[in-house]
């Protein structure tokens, strides 16, 4: 029990990073490869405010969340007026700087040995409603002005500066919402697992956070759950295969990309709403 | 009053000169045309009015207020609003949504209200989603509202593409070739349907165009560039009898 209880811990803190990929690529078509680093700036910031700073927990977690953010402004600047491909390799050096950096600023963040000790304070229920919280954010802004500018952005910048979307100014909200996701499973992660090191978090699992929101559906925030949520388990139910998890995801990759390019889920949402006109039609 | 003055207007790339020296102006409920060989510089103008494209030198101002420098989302906020010689609609939204973006600036909420599902969002989007369906009825397509841009036949995604410019409310439309790809029929539905907009709307429209039927019908005034100059300014019957203009498009005799 306690076995399946864990695989589903991880596999939730996992699905806020999805959320966080989700706003960025799937919303937005902003490529980065960066995403470790924010989940290390989060993890790493919880841990030093609660263990050397001694603040309390939710003050550590505040602040993880607001480092995130600022960092993720910091980046923003510069970064969001290169395009797709410059933009990501800019973003995968910011992700490996970060790692090199909590490498060797070894007083505050331990170096290699990472920060061990942390206790576990965070728990199931706590993960999930923070999944659901997110959940409902990000839908509420697919929902509106906010959602329709990021996909006009997706598909067409030229047109959507033209419709009067301020594109740098969309991309930024983007980008520090995401990161600010981000930074928060990061932290939830540190005090998931109780230990932490600069490798937690490296460019390949951030190009994995691309991956499942494309296999899930670009225009799907229940792909993108699902797809993430059936991965991650996937991956700790079946260690024995550890090696051909990344073998299948390839091909569940390449699967979808030639056979339904829109991903699995397509455009297609979980809605409470549709479920209860569905069955109150079955009914009367 | 000028709706839009453009003055001495110049861009280069690299070396080439795509639009050299021109000058115009747009008068209030006016249709203006600017026509032209291949190449003539037609549609770099709407990229300079627009802000696509930073001008060289000239200067560009729209009801006294100068937008030279301004950037796309600001000059279309004031409003200019274009479409597109080659069809440039959102493929992942909806008709409806697609017309609905054009609208964004008008909408009086803000990311922190879309958060939390604030009750004005909720107002907002209906009044918005309201408008946008007026809008797609006006031109036919409001049973298409659900499917998405790919789907649409290519007249029906040029209409789609009107709706959308209109949306915005604009004072100033520059159409970039739109009755390019359009049956004959369609075309003259399309010159019905602009006619009607600019007396409904009290709009003041821009074409560029190739197509001479169009044209000839509903501008007042035209101008013809070649090579990036402006060679003939005038009404259309003028134009059509001017000898530069004739020899730009048929070449010259001998």
């Amino acid at each position: 029990m306690e076995f399946y209880l864990k695989v589903l811990e991880i596999t939730s803190l996992y699905t806020i990073l999805v959320l966080g990929a989700y706003l960025m690529t799937g919303l937005t078509g902003l490529f980065s490869l960066g995403q470790g680093g924010f989940v290390s700036i989060g993890a790493y910031t919880a841990a030093i405010a609660f263990l050397h700073f001694h603040l309390p927990f939710p003050v550590a977690i505040l602040l993880a969340i607001l480092m995130g953010s600022l960092v993720g402004f910091l980046i923003g600047i510069p970064t969001l007026r290169l395009h797709r491909d410059y933009f990501l390799l800019v973003t995968f050096g910011f992700g490996e700087m970060v790692r090199a950096a909590l490498l060797h600023l070894a007083q505050l963040t331990g170096g290699a040995l990472g920060i061990a000790g942390i206790p576990q304070l965070v728990g199931l229920p706590m993960i999930l409603i923070s999944i659901l919280l997110i959940t409902f954010l990000i839908s509420s802004l697919k929902g509106t002005r906010f959602g329709r500018n990021c996909i006009a952005i997706r598909d067409d910048e030229l047109a959507a500066s033209l419709m009067g979307i301020n594109v740098y100014s969309y991309k930024m909200k983007v980008f520090i919402l995401s990161s600010a996701i981000t930074a928060y499973g990061g932290a939830l992660y540190a005090f998931v697992i109780m230990f932490i090191e600069p490798n937690l978090f490296n460019w390949l699992e951030s190009a994995k956070l691309i991956v499942i929101t494309f296999v899930g559906g670009v225009n799907s925030i229940t792909g993108a759950i699902i797809t993430s949520v059936v991965y991650y388990s996937f991956g700790e139910f079946f260690r024995f295969v550890d090696v051909w998890r990344d073998v299948l995801l390839a091909v569940a990759v390449l699967i979808v990309t030639i056979f339904r390019s829109g991903g699995i889920f397509g455009s297609w949402e979980f809605s409470l709403k549709k479920i209860f006109r569905w069955s109150g039609k079955g009914i009367s | 009053m000028e709706v839009l003055k453009v003055s001495d207007l110049s861009k280069n790339f690299g070396g080439v000169s795509a639009v050299a020296g021109f000058t115009m102006e747009q008068r209030e409920d006016e249709i203006t045309g600017i026509i032209g060989p291949n190449g003539a510089g037609k549609t770099t103008l709407f990229n300079l009015i627009t802000g696509v494209y930073p001008v060289d030198s000239g200067k560009i101002s729209f009801y006294g207020t100068e937008i030279t420098r301004l950037p796309s989302h600001k000059i279309t906020a004031l409003g200019i609003t274009r479409t597109f010689q080659n069809i440039r609609l959102f493929r992942n939204l909806t008709v409806l949504d697609n017309v609905k973006t054009a609208y964004g600036v008008k909408i009086h909420y803000t990311v922190w209200e879309e958060m939390v599902r604030y009750p004005t969002v909720k107002k907002e989007e209906k009044k918005t989603e309201e408008l946008a369906r007026s809008y797609l009825s006006y031109f036919g397509l409001e049973k298409y509202s659900k499917s998405y841009p790919y789907n649409l036949s290519y007249g029906l995604q040029r209409r789609l593409e009107l709706a959308r410019a209109l949306m915005a409310n604009p004072r100033l439309l520059l159409l970039d070739e739109p009755a390019a790809g359009l049956n004959p029929k369609e075309v003259r539905q399309l010159i019905d349907t602009l006619l009607k907009i600019q007396e409904e709307k009290k709009l003041s429209i821009i074409i560029v165009e190739h197509h001479m039927e169009l044209v000839m019908n509903i501008c007042t005034t035209l101008h013809v560039l070649n090579f990036g100059r402006k060679i003939a300014e005038g009404e259309p019957e003028v134009i059509q009898k001017n000898e530069a203009v004739l020899q730009a498009y048929l070449g010259d005799e001998a």
